[in-house]
């Protein structure tokens, strides 16, 4: 098995800059995710790389062969398309076995390795009916299977449970990991949805407008994000931007302005080299912070805020409160666990303590275009927030 | 009880309105089922009747025979509907051989072109077809502009014979006929969803492989409808031969024609020729029917 490399590869459609300059290289038998909002040139890439679309420049290889310019049907890889695709007028058994007889496989040879790959995805009693028989789940089952009894080198599936809904989502999730451990062949994986290629995926792509952001396991993008996209995209985060005041061994001090004419210093170790003055953004995932109505005993590397809540919102496994710090809003997610302390009580409009350990956020040298309001940030801030980024210059 | 149909005070009313709507369908259908009545189903029984009786100088003695149909079956008769028949399914060949790559292109264009290119195929309707047939006349014609351009590039030395020839009808033919198998095969590929062919071509088949096993099995019902479009009028078909053609080979059509019109007459014999050939149709499309309706069960097992 052999890894695959992509190589400097863009993309532009009559000017319009699909996917700019990615390199890349996965390794054989992983499972990786590009993961972006649509548009940001994840399917552009998975086409690239399936042989339907031929890039601008660059170039891909699986080992150390160039695949770049080959069709598709020359290609071993194989892929499970968004609406999977399935023939129309061929049973379930025929296709699967469309690959096998495309290359003239003997006939006992097709018929076997067919029942296998059925019994690999839990059809076999389902052989003879055709895709309009079968339901949404079942389809996928059959793209699958007549992806793999080609022996592909790499799997690409786009967005291949976007069709289906929640509950069978995150059981065919559970069933695509059992299928990937049990044929060992590389998967490249494309969705939009961030919990999906965190549960899923060995390592992850953040893509946005034909860029690769971010590229590495999914709790390496979740807890040390490179950019406030990458911050943004992947969960919920409270992006907080100041100025280094002071530079400790094992601590920066940033102060913050709060919007409302004042100011709060907070504490944050930090992996990149801070200079004094430099303004940066500290991202703070919602539920690093406690809330409690009662001053938290000082400790020397717990950060403490003052707070009114101003939204309570219970979402069942746990609640989110909007606490203004000063005119900034700080969103604070918190489980209900009776044995820490009672958080039940706290109301609208009541005065909070807000406090966090100093190693549970994260600096990103990156300033945020604008400051999003509160209602963006209910109404789903990331689309806000992308629309606010500059698209690149179409060249 | 109360569910009963009787015992539901609303029941009288609900089949008093039954009844009305009924009416009105009936009032409704009525112009149109009486005038298939006087003027499809009568003229056809004459017809019918017509067949069985003997033939006279100028119509028909009223006794009962069957030498209309006896004839029919000789080889003179049976030669006529072989010329008809490979006639009617030339056309179609090569109305579907021209036709499909036309319907592809146009299902393949983008939307603004597709409607233009639409119009272009739907237009020649616009024109009457004895006109058409006229102009390919003129075209076609010993001195006529086809020769006269071939004469001038000095591609010929001689004009060509094309009109009145064979050649002359399945040209003009399969002109009249193309659009009623484009359209049929259009309406198909426009349906058809163009990932299949990815997902063929991902999966090893090269272009020409997933043309014969998507493209064409999934545009089999456009084939179909457009097969019989053209086959079924084509097998009946006099203005074209009887304009363009020669007098060596006639066809069904202009045989019918014949006994009706010259003296002396046989009504009879046109009856019989006209029953047989829409009985060979009505076959050709229970066979196709049979056919059709075999790979729709199939698919159902």
């Amino acid at each position: 098995m052999e890894e695959i490399r992509l190589e400097c590869l863009s993309k532009d459609f009559d000017g319009f800059v699909a996917v700019e300059n990615v390199s890349l290289s996965i390794q054989s038998g992983e499972l990786f995710s590009f993961l972006g909002p649509s548009g940001c040139g994840k399917t552009t890439l998975l086409r690239m790389i399936a042989g339907f679309e031929i890039p601008s420049t660059g170039r891909i290889l699986i080992g150390n062969t160039d695949i770049t310019d080959l069709p598709p049907y020359k290609r071993q890889v194989n892929t499970i398309f968004q609406n999977y695709s399935l023939f129309p007028h061929m049973t379930v058994f025929d296709n699967v076995a469309f690959g096998l007889r495309i290359r003239k496989s003997p006939k006992n040879e097709i018929t076997k390795r067919v029942r296998e790959m059925l019994s690999l995805v839990k059809m076999e009693d389902q052989a003879n009916k055709f895709p309009e028989q079968i339901s949404g789940g079942q389809k996928q089952r059959v793209a699958i299977a007549r992806a793999l009894i080609n022996q592909p080198k790499v799997l690409l599936l786009d967005e291949p449970l976007a069709a289906l809904d929640l509950k069978l989502r995150q059981h065919m999730l559970i069933e695509l990991m059992n299928i990937h451990d049990a044929v060992g062949i590389t998967f490249i994986y494309v969705t939009h949805d961030q919990g999906e290629a965190m549960s899923i995926s060995d390592r992850v792509a953040v893509m946005n407008y034909g860029n690769i952001i971010q590229e590495g396991p999914p709790d390496d993008i979740y807890e040390r994000p490179n950019s406030v996209f990458s911050a943004y995209f992947i969960g919920e985060t409270n992006l907080i931007s100041g100025e280094v005041i002071g530079i400790e061994d094992d601590y920066v001090q940033i102060r913050c302005p709060d919007g409302a004419g004042s100011s709060f210093n907070i504490d944050s170790t930090f992996h990149i080299q801070p200079t004094l003055g430099q303004e940066l953004t500290v991202s703070l995932r919602p539920e690093k912070i406690a809330i409690s109505r009662n001053k938290p005993r000082y400790q020397d590397d717990i950060n403490i805020l003052r707070g009114v809540i101003e939204d309570i919102l219970y979402l069942g496994s746990h609640t989110q409160y909007i606490v203004n710090v000063g005119a900034l809003k700080i969103r604070v997610f918190s489980q209900h666990k009776r044995v820490y302390f009672d958080d039940t009580a706290l109301d609208w409009e009541e005065p909070v303590w807000l406090f966090w350990h100093d190693t549970d956020s994260w600096l990103i040298n990156e300033i945020p275009e604008n400051v999003l309001t509160v209602d963006e940030i209910s109404e789903g801030g990331i689309n806000h927030y992308q629309r606010s980024i500059k698209r690149p210059a179409i060249k | 009880m109360k569910n009963l149909p009787s015992a539901n005070p609303n029941y009288a009313l609900q089949l008093a309105t039954e009844r009305r709507k009924n009416f009105t369908s009936w009032i409704l259908t009525a112009p149109a089922l009486l005038w298939l009545i006087f003027f499809f189903l009568v003229p056809y029984l004459i017809v019918i009747i017509y067949s069985f009786l003997t033939a006279d100088i100028y119509d028909v003695k009223f006794e009962f025979t069957l030498d209309a149909y006896r004839q029919s079956f000789t080889p003179a008769y049976m030669h006529t509907f072989y010329l008809s028949f490979r006639l009617a399914l030339l056309t179609t060949l090569l109305c579907l051989l021209l036709g499909f790559p036309v319907a592809y292109y146009i299902a393949r264009a983008k939307d603004k072109v597709k409607n233009n290119l639409l119009i272009f195929i739907i237009i020649p309707f616009w024109t009457n077809l004895i006109i058409r047939i006229f102009s390919w006349r003129i075209f076609l014609a010993y001195n006529g502009v086809l020769n006269n351009l071939l004469l001038g590039l000095g591609l010929i030395s001689k004009p060509l014979e094309i009109m009145r020839t064979d050649l002359a009808v399945i040209l003009v033919m399969v002109y009249v006929y193309l659009p009623y198998m484009i359209l049929p095969l259009y309406s198909v590929l426009e349906k058809l969803d163009w990932t299949l062919l990815n997902a063929a071509m991902d999966l090893g088949a090269n272009e020409v492989k997933s043309f014969f096993r998507i493209t064409l099995p999934l545009s089999k019902e456009g084939i179909f409808a457009g097969g019989l479009l053209v086959f079924i009028p084509a097998l009946g078909s006099y203005l074209i031969p009887q304009l363009v053609g020669n007098q060596r080979s006639l066809y069904l059509g202009q045989v019918i024609t014949y006994k009706v019109k010259n003296i002396p007459r046989n009504w009879p014999m046109a009856s019989a020729l006209s029953l047989t050939l829409l009985l060979i149709v009505a076959l050709f499309l229970l066979l196709i029917y049979f056919l059709y309706r075999r790979g729709k069960f199939r698919k159902q097992v």
